[in-house]
């Protein structure tokens, strides 16, 4: 460097620097990019229109109207709930009986699916999970004995049910039920 | 005067540096977006015909591309073990689907408990479909004598085949899902029977 003129070198510390700041920008926004998207499907619009904190709400049948997440299933019928965890563990059941595929999945405030219940795994019996947070609170100790328990790597998250409907006028007297046995509920 | 140079000196350097930190932060959201919506190359995935799949999608072992791709683009995304997802945005020939363009879908039933496939508009909704068909599926899929499943996407439909509207004129894209694939198939996506995508004439 002792060959270069000042301005030289001037412009070479700039010019990094502006490649240093682009890297770390871009890093920046690709971590946080799925972490805002859930901030919003958790807290936004749409899920203050629904009130899906911490209990059951139930969007109407996907059509082309359907906006608020993409790519949504026209074959699917959903059911969704928010958690919060801070204030202790968070009691999800449900007892859709139904031929046809159905599951719970639960997803981190990273949108990592952490958790999948399916009809074929809950053979037949219904769905009861105490949903606890990974840090160790002592409120997690009011959690009946034999009781199942999933622990979420973050204290916020999502609950999705998806109830297969391949014709939802004809089947929404058996699907429509069915999704709505889904309790989400601060224990 | 000497001041006022000094101070006149120093404010075009504080301006170009200003210039130089916005222009860094324009290029790293930039370059983030371009990665997360038209770069899905960059994500490992498993090509079968016309269909790619990201094979970490929903999984806890994705990495922080492929965990953003799917957030900005499929969000809530379940593991192959319940669910695999094929996505194809070009025809068999390579060319780049369209929605004024008629398609023949074809292919075998694939190897899962259920499938569907949708077709979706570029902004990853569904079309307005006068008819208020989005999908085809193994339950409304009628099969041909040789076990085939057949139907087409476009602005009109063909005969009596089962028809999926794609009106307007943008980009078009479709979605296989399979729920509860097969294990033999989540271990070896390729070996998909992967539906054919051909252009029916020309474009609208």
């Amino acid at each position: 460097m002792k060959n270069f003129t000042t301005s030289q070198r001037l412009w070479f510390y700039r010019i990094l620097t502006l490649l240093v700041t682009a890297i770390l920008v871009h890093l920046l926004a690709v971590w946080a990019a799925p972490r805002l998207i859930m901030q919003v499907l958790m807290h936004g619009p749409m899920a203050q229109k629904m009130n899906m904190q911490n209990q059951a709400a139930f969007p109407e049948a996907v059509t082309a109207r359907s906006r608020s997440v993409v790519m949504p299933s026209p074959d699917l019928l959903y059911s969704v709930c928010a958690f919060d965890l801070s204030s202790g563990p968070v009691r999800i059941t449900a007892n859709p009986v139904l031929k046809n595929y159905w599951s719970i999945a639960l997803y981190s405030a990273n949108s990592d699916n952490f958790f999948v219940r399916n009809d074929r795994q809950s053979q037949g019996k219904p769905v009861d999970l105490w949903l606890v947070s990974d840090t160790g609170e002592t409120h997690n100790q009011n959690i009946p004995s034999g009781a199942e328990v999933v622990v979420s790597p973050s204290r916020s998250g999502f609950l999705l049910m998806r109830v297969l409907t391949t014709d939802y006028a004809q089947e929404k007297s058996v699907v429509e039920p069915a999704r709505r046995t889904l309790v989400c509920s601060k224990a | 005067m000497p001041n006022q140079a000094h101070w006149s000196a120093r404010a075009k350097r504080i301006g170009i540096a200003a210039l130089l930190y916005l222009g860094a932060v324009a290029v790293g959201l930039g370059s983030a977006y371009w990665v997360l919506k038209k770069a899905a190359w960059m994500n490992p995935s498993v090509e079968v015909g016309a269909w790619r799949a990201n094979m970490h999608a929903g999984s806890l072992d994705a990495g922080m591309y492929t965990r953003a791709t799917v957030a900005v683009n499929a969000l809530l995304a379940l593991g192959r073990d319940e669910t695999m997802y094929f996505v194809a945005t070009r025809d068999d020939a390579g060319h780049r689907l369209q929605s004024q363009c008629n398609y023949r879908i074809s292919g075998t039933p694939p190897a899962a408990r259920w499938w569907s496939i949708t077709a979706y508009a570029d902004d990853m909704f569904l079309f307005d479909a006068p008819n208020g068909k989005y999908s085809l599926n193994g339950s409304t899929a009628t099969l041909n004598t040789a076990g085939d499943f057949s139907f087409t996407t476009g602005p009109v439909a063909q005969g009596e085949s089962y028809w999926l509207p794609t009106p307007g004129r943008r980009g078009l894209l479709l979605t296989l899902r399979l729920y509860n694939p097969e294990p033999a198939l989540q271990a070896a996506p390729q070996a998909l029977q992967a539906p054919s995508i051909q252009r029916i004439g020309d474009c609208a």
